[in-house]
């Protein structure tokens, strides 16, 4: 699975950070950090809820 | 309610368009005993997606409503078309400087944003959450060790946002009653104790700005003084207007949230329980609260015209974007009216959508978790005192007076 991070609508809710901090990275603003997220089979729930929680709607999953 | 001329609807909004709904005057606006604003709001959702409100500012202007949570997210997403501009703490005092960075349009919004971002950014909060779980703490040991009732407005969520509040500023606690008599004359009081209390709040600012740029210490308005955008120092009316935004977004708006989220759980004595017994659902259910009871309306001002699902939008025309309407779509939240404190499928907008996303709301979250958290583990199941009433009200900041709980 990979999450194509659409940047340009990221405007620093960080609810993907606060979901899964450990696979959404923030920049020093609390913005979302510049491409795409690979994701391990063992991340996939997690990013999931995490890109569902976007509501900029800046989170594409793609399978 | 302060009584105010209405302005005749523009002659290009279809009579058809117009709606009669408003944040104001709808039932359930008015202050009201035990009464349920957001949920009243809700009944826009039997209607189209966008209508004409005659009469939907404090100052009695019409808006164009927009109702379905996905077309609040096109027009706030779209500061080009729909610029936040509008001066509403100025024009109080008859004058048009904007409140900073929500009153600018891009790119100088971004700017500014991007120097004050880092200061309320995820991780910077969790700095502070120290200090706010201590005073929360405090608070609330007081109330109790006080008896086993209490006015939670002002015996706890003021002296908690104000006192927050001030430790970002870097200020003592020793004038905390005369700022929240400030904010409660500028959000509540009439038409001469707005004005009075708006020229006070700007003395206060540009007195703490002089006094950072004699002697800087390690705040909030020490760093504002000595930053530069595009090479050069802040303006005074800029570190004015920055001042004032963050002395009307943060106070009555975490207040209200927390007051709105203790009247629920007084009213919901299972709900109470459930949270007591595991605190670990707190984090999810405030996200449910602020789904449920959010507090502010968005009103944008459209610059060119705007063909918006067959509604023809003008410029100049005011575009309202209600947080608790859009909450209660039932397009985007499953059972909206349903209040699911596990609620997990919960995109709401209590901070607005766009590049104007609430600067504060990765701090206004950490406030409202943990005063819930202080709360439910120092207070024993709790209810609305017996003989009394919270009394509510919508309007551009949603609110909630008299919430007298008891716990005997």
């Amino acid at each position: 699975m990979k999450i194509i991070v659409h940047k340009d609508k990221c405007q620093g809710h960080a609810r993907c950070w606060a979901m899964a901090p450990n696979i959404f990275d923030l920049d020093d603003e609390g913005y979302i950090m510049d491409g795409d997220i690979d994701v391990s089979e063992a991340d996939e729930k997690l990013a999931w809820r995490g890109a569902k929680s976007c509501p900029e709607r800046a989170l594409e999953i793609v399978k | 309610m302060e009584t105010f001329a209405a302005h005749p609807v523009p002659a290009h909004v279809p009579p058809d368009m117009i709606g009669d709904f408003s944040l104001f005057t709808s039932p359930g606006m008015a202050p009201t005993p035990n009464g349920d604003p957001q949920a009243a709001s809700a009944v826009v959702h039997g209607g189209p997606p966008i209508f004409y409100s005659p009469v939907n500012t404090r100052d009695g202007r019409g808006t164009w409503v927009i109702t379905r949570a996905q077309d609040q997210r096109r027009v706030l997403q779209d500061p080009e078309s729909f610029s936040s501009h509008r001066s509403i703490f100025a024009s109080a005092l008859g004058e048009s400087w904007p409140m900073i960075p929500l009153e600018l349009d891009p790119p100088e919004h971004g700017k500014f944003r991007s120097l004050l971002n880092p200061l309320l950014s995820p991780k910077r909060v969790m700095a502070l959450e120290t200090a706010v779980r201590e005073r929360s703490a405090f608070l609330i040991d007081r109330i109790a060790a006080a008896g086993t009732s209490c006015d939670v407005m002002k015996d706890f969520a003021f002296p908690f946002a104000v006192n927050i509040f001030l430790r970002f500023l870097g200020l003592p606690d020793d004038r905390l009653d005369e700022f929240v008599g400030w904010a409660n004359d500028l959000f509540h009081g009439d038409n001469a104790k707005r004005p009075a209390a708006a020229r006070k709040i700007i003395a206060f600012i540009d007195d703490l700005a002089a006094q950072r740029r004699a002697q800087s210490v390690d705040d909030f308005m020490s760093f504002l003084v000595q930053s530069k955008i595009d090479d050069r120092p802040l303006t005074d009316a800029e570190i004015r207007g920055t001042g004032v935004l963050l002395f009307v977004a943060g106070l009555d708006t975490v207040a209200a949230a927390i007051g709105f989220d203790l009247n629920y759980l007084a009213r919901h004595v299972d709900d109470q329980r459930l949270l007591r017994g595991d605190p670990s659902r707190i984090v999810l259910a405030a996200e449910e609260l602020l789904r449920a009871y959010p507090t502010v309306q968005m009103i944008r001002v459209a610059t060119k015209d705007v063909d918006f699902e067959g509604a023809p939008i003008r410029k100049g025309d005011y575009v309202s974007c209600a947080t608790m309407i859009a909450n209660r779509d039932p397009a985007e939240f499953d059972h909206p009216e349903r209040i699911d404190l596990a609620r997990e499928d919960n995109r709401h907008t209590a901070f607005a959508y766009g590049p104007h996303r609430c600067l504060g709301s990765h701090l206004a979250r950490r406030e409202i978790v943990v005063a819930l958290e202080e709360w439910l583990k120092r207070i024993p199941d709790f209810r609305i005192k017996e003989g009394t009433a919270p009394v509510t009200y919508g309007g551009h900041v949603f609110g909630i007076e008299n919430l007298i709980l008891d716990w005997s």
